[in-house]
């Protein structure tokens, strides 16, 4: 059985780019998560501790800035590219491809519903699913607002000249929960969905490799193959 | 089955409530840590509000300047006298004012105004009421490096540039450059304002840099050094002059025309979308990466990029010429981003104050061997192409230039240094550790020009002739220090991978 998917026909699903990238978010989100929350757990000992390791406070935030910029240059790098996808490549933002959010990832989630509940087949998937989608606009979204409350923290002198003071209080607060958030949400759903899948556990390796097995794409993303197979002839 | 799912809706609300009923409540959850200072300080108020008899110690005591309390105790203390109008100093010819109130010193420093006069004025607080060490910053401050001022600034005091008064003086007992207490016509100034100065304004660093100078600084105000300079100098992150600026795009723009030139040719059969090529290669980039072929990249690395074994392989001589100039621009260039990193994170550490310090005997005796190493290859380079010519060394004019812009600029690099040595006037045995810097020091110190006037122009000749080795490294002969070890990574991943065509 392994041997066989060894040897198996592999299609490209992403370029080397968003293979980097992807890679450039893993390490900046980890360390962002550690030291952000050892930075708010500071009142417990063994913290403090770890933080000494990390060189004190002043290390630990500065790492949490300089990976900060690191992921939002990450994000900037791949708004570029999307705007070099569409101006220079030529292609479509929209349609089947997309990761745009449409009306048959409701569909798709209403199906798979039935579908978990024993009432129907599974949904017919195109390049990328419903949770997919999900898992990408909560980082590009969640990104964003992370990177707005995260400056207000940072120069609270410019922001202040802007908005009233308590703006920075609630900055903190967003970018505390919403850091939590973001954490449960990778830890508990996207390794789930991605991992911890039967036919993918133990790993999903196609964002590190870039490719995908004949097989799992005709399963996965059976609509994205059919036109494949049209475009193909 | 609807009644089923009702059932299933009331069950599973109740759950939520009582799971929310066990949540404590903000009322509830006291944060303890943050409640502990305020704690001791509610206990310790009253104690020290209760009335003391008068003892000595109510006047001569050591406040905690740590805290509010202290502060204000120590100030009044010294505002005590200083406040009065008439508060003078007397010296010879004339008496100088030394009045200074809490309202002038709070409008000319309102950074300060909750520190204590003893917290900078470390060594005053004693009898006789006269300071040594002068006030000190570097108690809460860090020392700043290339960038804001450049390393010979380290030799000079902090208020002798943040301070508005405008007359200095060159400490013949420390040689560090001082606010001095009497004008340059000798009549004595007072200095207890405490006025600041806006140090961006580049007229203030004219107080020393004009000519004829008392402190031996460099007739015209000079731009820091560039970020290209790391290359053989400690540098800030920064562009310093606009020559350096369009050397940095000239670069860039070359080494971008580069990159196209690699992939003009066809990659693994593509010959025209520039797309496709670019996502070959990178995927194979990235494949060698994840690899094992990643430990042979690392071997070749080593071997024959940093220790030249090729060159060796081909002749001894050529190995030798050429490792003085390149092991010796790479270690400068190591030293340089070492300290440039290292003072980033550690401004007050000892090791990295000696390396951004171009007297200290390490940092000069390496730069000055290092510098030293260079100049050698490039003679030996020279006396083989122009005086030996064997038959094997074909002789380009990229390779001259090249050359030339080498040679000079390590040797005006010393002359600059001699030139330095002898302006600032550094104590020849702290001087000496420069050995070649030092030694034409000595030779200029015959010639009577104005030494400080011909410094900026010979710093300026410098700077401009490394701009002009910058913007030409990725167009002329220096180009392969790109191609080269490309070549060589293209071949260890595998000999006929025609990839990338250079």
């Amino acid at each position: 059985m392994e041997i066989n998917q060894k040897h198996q026909e592999t299609y490209q699903r992403f370029h080397v780019l968003h293979r980097l990238l992807h890679i450039v978010i893993i390490f900046n989100f980890i360390f962002l998560a550690i030291t952000g929350f050892l930075l708010h757990f500071s009142a417990f000992g063994w913290v403090s501790s770890i933080v000494f390791l990390m060189g004190g406070a002043g290390a630990a935030g500065w790492l949490h800035r300089v990976c900060a910029v690191f992921l939002y240059i990450g994000i900037l790098v791949h708004v570029s590219w999307l705007f070099y996808y569409k101006i220079v490549l030529n292609q479509k933002l929209s349609g089947p491809d997309s990761i745009l959010p449409g009306k048959k990832d409701i569909r798709d989630l209403y199906q798979n519903l039935r579908y978990v509940f024993n009432k129907g087949t599974p949904p017919l998937f195109d390049r990328f699913s419903y949770l997919q989608k999900v898992d990408y606009w909560a980082v590009m979204l969640g990104m964003q607002s992370m990177g707005i409350t995260g400056l207000m923290k940072w120069f609270p002198e410019f922001f202040t000249g802007i908005f009233p003071g308590y703006f920075i209080n609630i900055a903190a607060h967003f970018h505390f929960h919403e850091a939590v958030l973001a954490v449960m949400y990778i830890a508990v759903v996207h390794m789930s969905d991605t991992h911890l899948v039967p036919d993918i556990f133990p790993m999903e390796k196609t964002i590190f490799t870039g490719e995908i097995e004949k097989t799992r794409f005709m399963e996965d993303h059976p609509e994205e193959w059919k036109r494949e197979q049209v475009i193909k002839g | 089955m609807f009644l089923k799912t009702r059932r299933f809706i009331i069950t599973g609300g109740a759950l939520i409530i009582f799971m929310a009923a066990l949540y404590p409540t903000p009322g509830v959850a006291t944060n303890t840590p943050d409640l502990k200072p305020a704690k001791a300080i509610e206990k310790h108020v009253p104690e020290s509000l209760t009335p003391e008899p008068l003892i000595c110690l109510d006047c001569h005591r050591t406040p905690n300047i740590h805290t509010n309390e202290g502060v204000i105790a120590s100030r009044s203390f010294c505002y005590d006298c200083h406040k009065e109008a008439d508060i003078k100093k007397r010296d010879v010819s004339k008496d100088i004012n030394l009045q200074i109130t809490p309202d002038i010193f709070a409008m000319n420093q309102p950074e300060h105004r909750f520190i204590a006069c003893i917290n900078c004025h470390t060594d005053v607080a004693r009898s006789p009421h006269k300071t040594e060490t002068g006030a000190t910053c570097l108690g809460c401050h860090s020392p700043h490096s290339e960038g804001p001022a450049n390393a010979p600034h380290l030799r000079i005091t902090c208020q002798a540039c943040h301070f508005q008064s405008k007359f200095v003086r060159l400490d013949p007992k420390d040689h560090r450059v001082k606010l001095s207490h009497i004008d340059y016509d000798s009549v004595p100034i007072g200095l207890s304002d405490h006025i600041p100065t806006d140090i961006t304004d580049e007229e203030t660093c004219e107080k020393c840099h004009f000519k004829k100078n008392p402190v031996g600084a460099p007739a015209a105000v000079l731009p820091s050094k560039s970020a290209l300079c790391i290359l053989c100098h400690n540098s800030p992150l920064a562009m310093g002059h606009p020559v350096f600026g369009l050397a940095g795009l000239i670069f860039l723009a070359g080494i971008f025309i580069m990159t196209g030139f690699w992939f003009k040719g066809s990659v693994k059969g593509e010959e025209t979308s520039l797309h496709r090529k670019i996502s070959l290669s990178s995927e194979s980039i990235w494949r060698t990466i994840f690899s094992k072929q990643f430990f042979s990249l690392i071997k070749v690395f080593i071997l024959d990029i940093l220790f030249q074994r090729r060159i060796l392989k081909e002749s001894v001589s050529r190995w030798s010429m050429h490792s003085l100039i390149f092991t010796a621009i790479l270690l400068r260039m190591a030293l340089a981003l070492f300290t440039a990193i290292g003072f980033y994170f550690n401004p007050d550490g000892n090791l990295l104050t000696a390396l951004i310090d171009k007297n200290h005997w390490f940092t000069a005796f390496t730069n000055d061997l290092l510098g030293l190493f260079i100049l050698l290859g490039i003679v030996w380079a020279v006396v083989k192409r122009f005086i030996v010519k064997p038959d094997y060394v074909v002789t380009e004019y990229q390779d001259n230039i090249t050359l030339i812009l080498i040679g000079s600029l390590v040797l005006l690099g010393f002359l600059l240094e001699g030139a330095r040595i002898l302006v600032t006037g550094i104590p020849s045995e702290m001087a000496a550790y420069s050995f070649v810097g030092y030694i034409l020091s000595r030779m200029f110190s015959f010639f009577p020009f104005d030494w400080a006037s011909i410094y900026p122009l010979m710093w300026y000749v410098h700077g401009v002739i490394a701009a002009i080795f910058i913007a030409y490294l990725p167009f002329g002969k220096m180009r392969h220090m790109f191609n080269t070890p490309l070549t060589y990574f293209i071949e260890a991943v595998d000999g006929v991978k025609n990839e990338k065509r250079v």
